[in-house]
């Protein structure tokens, strides 16, 4: 859960404190007070913390797992035995719920911060060594974007990986490739921002003065790409749950005996009519998780970017939000 | 110009290369059709599968880079991708299932790409007012949903109006409804019946993007210098706007074209599957399911081909609109 | 808040005459019945999230027929809030109260729709940025015809376009036909700013704005502007309202002249009321800020320390106060408004006409022409150098370049590219710099100077030509520790002090970057980061902050404080005060002077403004195409320019001197710097030159033939009277072409 800590307000806090003995206010505070401003963005934070602490806690609140079958209940409505009713295997739905939104916010976390990690190195060393070195990588990376994901996920978690399948679990597998195809994007950004940056006078000036490369690349690039390196993180979360679900749920993704989010949607569609709470539960905390990370994302955008202070008018707040929630 | 484009679709016809050979080695090396032949009844000796297999011209025994190699001269030297392991020859299934993608594709594509720009356009019109809010913050929702669900439920929408009407009107799945007889305008009726689903549920997901994109592009534009001076010349706010700003704010989202049909070809995986329309996506996962080395490859392609065409048509729509880059 | 009941009292009650009268004026002789444009009390105010900013308070003038008024001031001072308020072109949220009148129909609080009948039509405006200004999508044709067909619906195609052409060649634009279907990215800025022109001339306005013309753009260049803009006067007859933040533009067109300052007119009067009778102390201040460049004699220039006061907050006496050297407590009491200097104060009821000398001080009547501006400002003694009396050849040398060269090829091709040619940026450039002397380099953007400074900054092994830094050759530079012994010598400041530094470091982390990297010790940088925040002038427990809560010039301030941490013996100024305002400028050159005497450093500058670069530097080359084509001491360089490049940059450059501007005779070069590609064989500026222009055939081709060496005079007489100064052109003392000069005689 480490992404957190790229908004932890205690950290942020803290840090503040250290860069200021003065009465200046850090922009490290500034951001954080912005943050905290928004209220929308306050609510997805604490509705995802306590999606999150559900999936680890939730299971302990019931007598049921995911696995024992309660034969006297088999596929029924929520009743006081089952808070969400039973799945038509006679499981408790709530028991899988709570299992399969850890294993979506798993897969969610590990591939949005792995996948902006591997995008900043690659996007990085293309444009500080430029010229030949970027043009290849250039090469790779749209090759990459040409390669339909959907396919190399089927032939993964489907088809004759056998070998890799007995070994690892599905949703470890299906990690293991969106990890390969979610970076590209970020990549694409960060390569184009970083090589503005070293355009700019403050890098020249580093470079003149003789700083090793390795410390312009940490010491200025790194910090100044940073805001949108948080942006894509909560961008890159909610990408990887939705496609997850997306995958899952056509049946390619995560197999049985897994759980997650989408996989008990996908196993509901066929008997909505009969079987409604099977189908809506998931995909109602889906909901929650995917909208309260886009709020987060919102209010972050709106946190790190310097010119939304300046924009509306007094009389006008409530327009003024709109207008920064849509300023992209 | 001309050059320039020829330039564009060599390094797209290599890259085109470069997926589909390593895509063919993936699935060649992951895919294995003997294990599934062992399933028949009477089962089949070893030697008899590889036979059968021989004949198609998918020996397992050979290595991976000598089927490479026989692959691709048929390829190239006789346009042949192959044979499935049930003996059907790759480019005829393919033809029908392109076709058919393409039908299920084409309108869509045309109906989120006007609907997108025009309702963007309205929306920074109207800026912060009522409509602004209901369609911008539904393209936010559409960002939320993964698309195979926004389907099903557009699908679950349907049954219930045909429920409601208390008959048929709107088939849900297939393209046709098989063995139906009757003159043009029958036909024609029963077409719109079964194009009707599909192609609605895969425009109001798509052009949310495309609003979002338009109307901020628009924004950007609306307070830019040239239209302080197409004010200053004596046109009225309004009509700088829509003679000066909207042409270039066009410019951005004319690039975008290229990442546009991908997507919706992405997209189409979901569709198809789900609107049980029998294209090239959901072949592709039939494909793998069924351990076709051949056919998963030349989907492959294709998906590679489409990127292509939608990056050499954006680069083309770029040229059309921004005299800019015209200069070469 | 008086202005504010005037604004709510005017929605109710329509009569002129009332609105008037509440808001102090006299109803009758509203404004004089020949003005063409007369602005009553407006003010603007915009709604921001600190609150309201009261951008433009107060301002009032009327223009007569055919003349011209100057507004000047700083950023910030509200000046091109009010060509926008007059215009119309404010956002709707921006609150306007008092009036505008054009012809005596009142324009203000018209429609949109209804202000379209006069914007355009009978009064226009160009605008600050050409490169932005003009729709990228659409031909240059198409936007100027556009400008007519608004107004003229009925007009024919071909009487449009007819025009059109006309326009274009009135701006001076060759072969206009041809252009009309051109799009603006293949004009330059100067043409660009001829097309704005064209646009807003278009239909004979009776009065033309023109929001800063010619900031973004070079010297000739702006030269050429300037006078395209005086035809277009004299073209439509129309009034002009010039406003710029450079003093010297507006000396030689303005007829009247109003300063601004924390959106209020704090002077006004006749051009040369200002210029050599001033009686507010801002406008002192700044005409003694703006450096000279035809007086040699050294001075200090003003600083005006500070900054101007945020207009979020009603200021509860002079606005100016805070930074005024003469600031008593009757200062602080209310703000003053405009009175007649010299006439009668309190109780005059009536505007006094037109030109009219008025101050905004209190101070008015003791502040005549014979006070010293500079005993005022307190401005700093002259500083002179331990090695200004120490003989050039004898000081060391601490930079010296031989035969620099870069060019560039330019390729062409789609798979396959090819050289179709070469850009020669710097072509064989040598000099040296000496120890304690400032060196710059000058030249129209594009001539190569920059190329130049990235030569020496980037300096490596392989490039073409010797740069020596310290006694250390590029060509041994192999190894890190000669480079860095080399870089030690050789410190940068920019020119954008905000791009300069990393918005994330604290001052102390910018400062303290080179110095860890010197591999110093933690409690000796921090002492030396407290002496150089003493040495550049900020305050010391000023280091935790970040750049972005410092003012323009105090960022600069820490440019140069980085750049001197490790004590280099030279310091590269790349145009270290173009961003700076004019009054902020002053103190920052004072302080380069400061310390090139106190800390005997070297400068390398390269800077646009020959006035800047007069006032700061002993020695000056002037580079076209790549070439330094004169070089020499300061003094005999500016005084007696021997190339026609020179003294063409020199005569473009206007000084805030408005008898001086009126009588001078000034070389207008045509077109723009050629591009390097195509550089002719023999001398380079034979195609703009106007010496050139003015010679026989047979020597023409001589110029045209062979390029002309850099040598000293060949008259020794010339030669023994600046022995330093080297120029490139065969007939330095030719007749100049009558058609490149204009003179102006007094309006």
């Amino acid at each position: 859960m480490t992404n957190l800590n790229a908004i932890d307000p205690a950290a942020v806090a803290e840090e503040a404190k250290i860069e200021n003995d003065d009465v200046v206010i850090a922009k490290s505070a500034i951001i954080l007070r912005r943050f905290l401003r928004n209220k929308t963005a306050v609510a997805g934070l604490a509705i995802f913390l306590a999606l999150t602490v559900f999936s680890f806690v939730g299971g302990y609140l019931t007598p049921w797992d995911k696995e024992t079958i309660d034969p006297f209940n088999i596929g029924m409505p929520p009743s006081a035995d089952h808070l969400l009713g039973t799945s038509q295997a006679g499981i408790d739905l709530y028991a899988l719920t709570v299992e399969g939104t850890r294993i979506s916010i798993l897969i969610g976390l590990v591939v949005g911060l792995a996948s902006v990690l591997i995008a900043a190195i690659y996007g990085c060393t293309m444009a500080y060594f430029g010229g030949k070195v970027d043009k290849v990588m250039l090469f790779i990376l749209e090759a990459l974007i040409m390669m339909p994901a959907l396919l190399v996920v089927a032939v993964a978690t489907s088809g004759g990986g056998n070998g890799l399948q007995e070994n690892l679990p599905s949703w470890l597998l299906l990690i293991i490739v969106l990890l390969v195809f979610s970076w590209m994007g970020t990549a694409r950004l960060i390569r184009s921002l970083s090589m503005s940056l070293m355009q700019r006078d403050f890098v020249k000036a580093a470079q003149y003065m003789g700083i090793p490369a390795r410390r312009i690349v940490w010491r200025h690039l790194v910090p100044n790409i940073g805001s949108l390196l948080v942006l894509d993180i909560t961008r890159g979360v909610t990408g990887a749950i939705l496609a997850e679900v997306a995958f899952s749920f056509i049946g390619i993704g995560i197999k049985v005996p897994d759980v997650s989010l989408g996989v008990l949607i996908g196993q509901a569609t066929s008997q909505v009519a009969t079987f409604p709470w099977m189908f809506w539960v998931p995909l109602v905390v889906m909901f929650l998780l995917t909208g309260s990370l886009a709020m987060m994302n919102d209010g972050l955008r709106d946190a790190f970017d310097p010119s939304s202070g300046s924009i509306g008018s007094a009389n006008r707040s409530k327009t003024q939000k709109t207008a920064k929630k849509n300023s992209k | 110009m001309f050059r320039y484009l020829a330039k564009r679709a060599a390094t797209y016809l290599l890259m085109i290369f470069l997926t589909t050979t390593a895509g063919y080695f993936l699935a060649v090396s992951t895919l294995q059709p003997a294990l599934l032949e062992q399933e028949r009844i009477p089962r089949p000796t070893p030697e008899q599968v590889t036979n059968s297999f021989r004949l198609k011209g998918l020996d397992p025994t050979l290595t991976p880079w000598e089927r490479y190699i026989d692959w691709l001269t048929s390829v190239v030297t006789r346009w042949d991708w192959g044979r499935s392991p049930n003996g059907a020859f790759i480019n005829a299934e393919f033809g029908d299932r392109v076709w058919i993608s393409t039908r299920l594709f084409l309108a869509s594509i045309v109906l989120t790409l006007i609907i997108g720009v025009a309702l963007g356009v309205y929306t920074a019109a109207r800026q912060y007012k009522f409509q602004d809010r209901v369609i911008t913050s539904y393209s936010y929702l559409v960002y939320i949903v993964p698309a195979p669900i926004a389907y099903f439920l557009v699908q679950l929408g349907a049954i219930n109006i045909n429920e409601t009407v208390g008959e048929r009107i709107l088939f849900v799945t297939g393209i046709s409804t098989p063995g139906l007889e009757g003159n043009g305008w029958v036909q024609f009726v029963d077409m719109l019946a079964h194009y009707a689903v599909p192609t609605f549920a895969i425009t109001i997901v798509g052009w949310g993007t495309y609003q979002i994109a338009q109307r901020q592009y628009l924004l950007d534009n609306v307070n830019a210098d040239f239209v302080r001076t197409a004010r200053a010349k004596g046109l009225t706010r309004n009509q700088a706007i829509t003679r000066h700003a909207l042409r270039v704010s066009f410019i951005p989202v004319a690039q975008s074209i290229a990442f546009t049909i991908p997507a919706i070809f992405a997209g189409g995986f979901f569709a198809e599957k789900i609107f049980a329309w029998h294209g090239v996506g959901s072949w592709s996962i039939d494909a793998i399911a069924l351990q076709d080395v051949n056919a998963a490859t030349a989907t492959l392609a294709y998906g590679s081909v489409i990127f292509a065409i939608g990056a050499i048509l954006a680069d083309f729509a770029t040229t059309l609109v921004d005299p800019r880059v015209r200069v070469q | 808040m008086s202005s504010e009941t005037t604004a709510s009292t005017e929605r109710t009650a329509d009569s002129v005459a009332e609105r008037l009268h509440i808001a102090g004026l006299p109803a009758p002789g509203y404004a004089p019945a020949d003005a063409v444009l007369s602005v009553r009390d407006l003010n603007v105010r915009f709604n921001s999230e600190n609150g309201v900013v009261h951008a433009v308070r107060g301002v009032g003038f009327d223009l007569l027929p055919g003349k011209t008024l100057g507004i000047v001031g700083e950023s910030g001072s509200g000046k091109s809030v009010t060509s926008l308020a007059i215009m119309g072109l404010l956002p709707p949220t921006a609150e306007i109260t008092g009036s505008v009148r054009l012809n005596g129909k009142e324009l203000l609080r018209l429609s949109d729709k209804a202000m379209c009948k006069y914007r355009g039509n009978d009064i226009a405006m160009v605008f600050q940025d050409p490169l932005s200004s003009l729709t990228p999508v659409y031909t240059v044709g198409h936007q100027i015809i556009e400008a007519l067909t608004v107004h003229h619906p009925k007009m024919s195609k071909q009487a449009t376009e007819a025009r059109a052409v006309e326009l274009l060649r009135m701006v001076g634009i060759p072969s206009p036909k041809d252009r009309l279907k051109a799009f603006p990215h293949e004009f330059s800025g100067g043409m660009r700013q001829r097309v704005m022109i064209a646009i807003a001339i278009a239909n004979n306005p009776r009065v033309l704005i023109a929001d800063e013309p010619t900031t973004a753009l070079d010297v000739t260049i702006q030269a050429q502007v300037l006078e395209v803009l005086h035809t277009a006067q004299e073209e439509t007859g129309a009034a002009v309202v010039m406003i710029t933040h450079d003093l010297g533009v507006v000396a030689g067109m303005a007829d009247d002249i109003m300063v601004m300052y924390a959106g209020k007119p704090v002077e006004t009067g006749s051009v040369d009321d200002i210029y050599y009778n001033p009686r507010m102390p801002y406008t002192m201040g700044l005409l003694g800020a703006v450096p000279r460049v035809d007086i040699s004699e050294k001075i200090s220039l003003v600083p005006i320390e500070g900054i101007p006061p945020n207009l979020v907050h009603k200021p509860t006496g002079c606005s100016f106060a805070p930074r005024c050297p003469l600031v008593s407590d009757a200062c602080l009491q209310g703000e003053p408004e405009l009175w007649p200097v010299g006439g009668p104060r309190g109780g005059a009821n009536g505007l006094p006409a037109s030109g009219t000398h008025q101050a905004a001080c209190i101070k008015t009547d003791s502040l005549g022409a014979e006070v010293d501006v500079h005993e005022i400002f307190h401005a700093p003694a002259v500083p002179v150098s331990r090695f200004d009396a120490v003989p050039r050849l004898e000081r060391k040398t601490v930079l010296e370049l031989k035969d620099v060269r870069k060019h560039f090829p330019l390729l062409k091709g789609a798979l396959i590219k090819r050289r179709i040619g070469t850009v020669k940026a710097v072509d064989g450039l040598s000099f040296d710099i000496r120890e304690g002397e400032c060196f710059s380099i000058v030249g129209e953007s594009g001539c190569g100077k920059t190329t130049t400074l990235l030569e020496i900054m980037e300096f490596h092994k392989d490039q073409d030509g010797e740069v020596t830094i310290g006694g250390l050759s590029n060509k041994a530079a192999s190894d890190a520790r000669t480079k860095n012994a080399m870089r030690k010598e050789l410190q940068m400041v920019f020119q954008d002090p905000t791009g300069a530094l990393d918005p994330r470091f604290t001052v102390y982390e910018v400062l303290a970057e080179p110095l860890e990297n010197q591999g110093m010790d933690k409690p000796a940088i921090r002492k030396r980061i407290m002496e150089l925040m003493k040495l550049v002038g900020l305050q010391p427990d000023h280091v935790n902050r970040f750049p972005n809560q410092f003012s323009g010039g105090q960022r600069q301030r820490i440019g140069i404080a980085r750049a001197l941490a490790v004590n280099p013996k030279l310091v590269v100024l790349d145009e270290p005060v173009s961003a700076l305002d004019v009054s902020v400028q002053a103190g920052v050159i004072n302080l380069l002077d400061k310390l090139r005497a106190e800390l005997g450093l070297s400068y390398l500058m390269v800077a646009h403004d020959l006035s800047v670069v007069r006032h700061i530097s002993n020695r000056v080359a002037v580079m076209y195409l790549g070439k330094i084509v004169e070089i020499g001491d300061v003094d005999s360089v500016f005084d007696n320019p021997r190339h026609p490049y020179t003294r063409a940059l020199l005569s473009a450059i206007p000084v805030p001197d408005p008898q001086v501007e009126r009588t001078r005779e000034r070389i207008i070069l045509q077109g723009d710097l050629p591009s390097p590609l195509d550089a002719p064989k023999g001398c380079n500026f034979a195609t703009r030159c106007p010496v050139f222009a003015a010679l026989p055939a047979a020597k023409q081709e001589k110029c045209l033939t062979l390029e002309p060496p850099l040598e000293p005079a060949a008259s020794s007489q010339a030669a023994q009277a600046a022995p330093d100064q080297q120029f490139a052109c065969f007939f330095p003392d030719g007749e100049l072409d009558a058609d490149m000069l204009v003179v102006h005689g007094a309006p």
